[in-house]
């Protein structure tokens, strides 16, 4: 019996001699597992993030918002209190600001909320220190800690008590945009938040809800915060408002998003592994070209090893052993490069542009030990695939046939 | 399996060996029906011009090819019944093979050249330095030479170590193919030198050469003519190279 030791040794030695050439193949080979690992724990990583952040934003929630054209009044706010299984429905008003310090200009979101709603919709939300403000204190705002603090130095920019000039753009009659300068005082200052998903706590200016219509001078909601009394409700709650107000609303729903997310993302796995694939299959050709080429060099060498006594099964297995020692060495640069790029495209972010405003979206990649086995296994059934036919073919060759060729 | 005369048994034994080689519609006779007993212990030559059917013969011996027609029996197995598996072990066990061209793979060194029929035996790893030095050595070789590459060797020394090679698994039956047409003549001595070592610790010893100073050397030496063994020639030991060249 041939021991796997021997085996790959001597296939390693093969490969020692044609150093250039396996090292070729290798690169050949590597570039599968690279794009795989690379593109797969990418699109995982996102859509990873993604539904981690929606899913924080509250399973329960659902934010309606009136289409152009439609106003939400206390009559939409009573249907949808009614609805069954809403467990609490606030309105809202949201705005853009412009917060100027001496360092730097700062671009917020201001949203007049119930704090309350907030905190049952946005998991994990803490403050840091302070509080929110009572409903009638309407110059009174807690700042998320991107107002509070700056990004880049981390130097705190407003405390409690401070006084904040907003600067909310208005737009005129005749379409001209001016700035409307409200100046309110800080109550409190959020923990950060970290990630940026539709609702963005560590940009925003929290204030209370009477203070859109008092302070901000706007005239309508911005929409509606709903809270589910379960993740089950969602659907119907979701279903029951379309029923009732077809196209004059949009509906989110952060769980159907992340429902979407999900779907979107395994479909962008699929066409990652699809692309991948197409690598692996160059991978198979190049393994198989090497293999048949080194098989041919070494023809008169298999006879001599089958005149020693070795079986076809040890020709082929040894003959084998070379792919297999190279698809592993390509497996194992491939991963690593595919791992250390999958870190470097993570790096540079993903941006989300929405008009003016951009998100860029930071997510480490997902790189499992399940990616990394699939892709082990897939580049070592490379080399069997690349290499089987030419061992199988060198093992067939007749001894004296073999030991006759020049 | 049949004794020969002078009581030993038969090791190797042709019965009408036939081979043809099909190159679309012509057919070519490599052999044309040999009969051939070689006793145990026996050294042996066969003797013939280029293209008579020496090295086809040596072959069908060895099991490296398979007759046409014909039986071959080695050592009491008749190998036509034997399926390409069984052919191998019996290669490794039981027959050693030394070729013209040495045929040692380059890239390996003297040591793990001579360790390769170790490997499908199944040797341990442990056992088998003791056995490689032990053989290198009897076919007069030197440790030295272990760690070097064949091409560091000279033609001789290579030869020496292809012995080394063919002799590591004990075989019964040592097969050499004009092991000496690569060597000068004093190389060439001490390879037939060698053989004689070998034969005279029991090992049979078959030798196809066109050499005459070497076919001389032998106990028998049979001629080959045309892929049929055409007789029986007794050997003049003041013709072998042994006598001719002294040194």
């Amino acid at each position: 019996m041939v021991s796997v030791m021997d085996i790959f040794r001597y296939s390693y030695k093969v490969l020692t001699e044609k150093r250039f050439r396996a090292v070729l193949t290798i690169i050949g080979i590597a570039i599968g597992p690279l794009a795989l690992v690379m593109m797969t724990s990418t699109v995982r990583g996102y859509a990873s993030y993604v539904e981690s952040q929606l899913l924080a934003l509250g399973q329960n929630t659902i934010v309606v918002t009136p289409s152009s054209g439609y106003t939400l009044t206390e009559s939409d706010l009573k249907f949808i209190r009614s609805i069954k299984g809403v467990a609490d429905a606030q309105p809202f008003y949201m705005t853009q600001a412009i917060i100027k310090t001496p360092s730097q200009t700062i671009r917020a979101y201001v949203y007049a909320i119930d704090p309350s709603i907030l905190l049952k919709a946005i998991g994990n939300l803490k403050l840091e220190c302070g509080r929110f403000p009572a409903p009638n204190q309407i110059t009174l705002a807690t700042l998320g800690h991107s107002v509070a603090y700056s990004e880049g130095t981390g130097k705190q920019l407003f405390k409690l008590g401070d006084a904040i000039t907003l600067l909310i753009p208005k737009v005129e009659h005749g379409g001209r945009t001016k700035l409307e300068r409200v100046v309110v005082r800080v109550a409190g200052i959020l923990e950060q938040y970290g990630g940026a998903m539709f609702v963005s706590p560590d940009q925003g200016v929290f204030l209370p809800e009477l203070a859109g219509e008092r302070l901000l001078h706007m005239k309508q909601w911005s929409g509606i915060f709903i809270v589910a009394k379960s993740p089950n409700y969602v659907s119907s709650i979701v279903n029951a408002i379309r029923n009732a107000y077809s196209d004059k609303v949009s509906i989110i729903a952060f769980q159907q998003i992340a429902k979407v997310v999900s779907s979107i993302s395994a479909a962008m796995d699929f066409i990652a592994f699809s692309t991948s694939l197409s690598a692996f299959a160059v991978a198979v050709a190049g393994t198989a070209a090497t293999m048949i080429t080194s098989v041919i060099e070494r023809t008169r060498e298999i006879g001599v090893l089958k005149a020693l006594g070795f079986t076809d099964g040890q020709v082929t297995a040894m003959i084998l052993g070379e792919a297999i020692i190279m698809t592993a060495i390509g497996a194992a640069i491939g991963i690593t490069l595919g791992s250390l790029g999958a870190y470097v495209m993570a790096s540079h972010g993903l941006t989300i542009s929405s008009g003016a405003s951009k998100i860029v979206i930071r997510a480490p990649p997902k790189i499992t030990p399940r990616i990394v086995g699939y892709t082990v296994a897939i580049t070592l059934a490379v080399g069997i695939i690349g290499g089987i036919f030419p061992a199988y073919r060198a093992a067939k060759i007749p001894p004296a046939v073999a030991l006759r060729y020049e | 399996m049949g004794e020969g005369g002078d009581g030993r048994d038969a090791i190797v034994v042709l019965k009408n060996v036939k081979k043809a080689y099909r190159v679309g519609e012509v057919v070519t006779w490599g052999l044309r029906g040999v009969n051939m007993v070689v006793r145990r212990g026996e050294f042996v030559s066969i003797m013939g011009p280029s293209g008579s059917g020496k090295t086809t013969l040596l072959n069908m011996i060895g099991l490296l090819d398979k007759p046409t027609s014909g039986e071959v029996i080695i050592d009491g197995i008749p190998a036509s019944r034997l399926k390409s598996k069984q052919l191998a072990l019996v290669r490794n066990r039981k027959i050693g093979f030394v070729f013209q061209q040495f045929n040692l793979i380059s890239r390996l060194t003297v040591y793990e050249n001579i360790e390769l029929p170790l490997i499908p035996r199944g040797v341990p790893r442990r056992l088998r330095p003791k056995l490689i030095v032990e053989t290198l050595l009897m076919v007069g070789g030197d440790k030295s030479w272990l760690r070097k590459k064949p091409t560091q060797l000279s033609g001789g020394q290579q030869q020496r170590v292809a012995i080394a090679r063919a002799l590591v698994n004990r075989p019964a039956i040592l097969l050499a193919d004009e092991p000496t047409g690569a060597l000068d003549r004093k190389a060439s001595r001490i390879v037939v030198e060698t053989f004689k070592k070998v034969n005279a610790s029991g090992q049979t010893v078959i030798v196809v050469t066109h050499d005459p100073e070497i076919g001389h050397c032998a106990e028998r030496m049979l001629k080959i003519s045309d892929g049929v063994i055409v007789g029986e020639v007794k050997p003049d030991p003041s013709k072998c190279i042994l006598n001719t060249l002294r040194g």
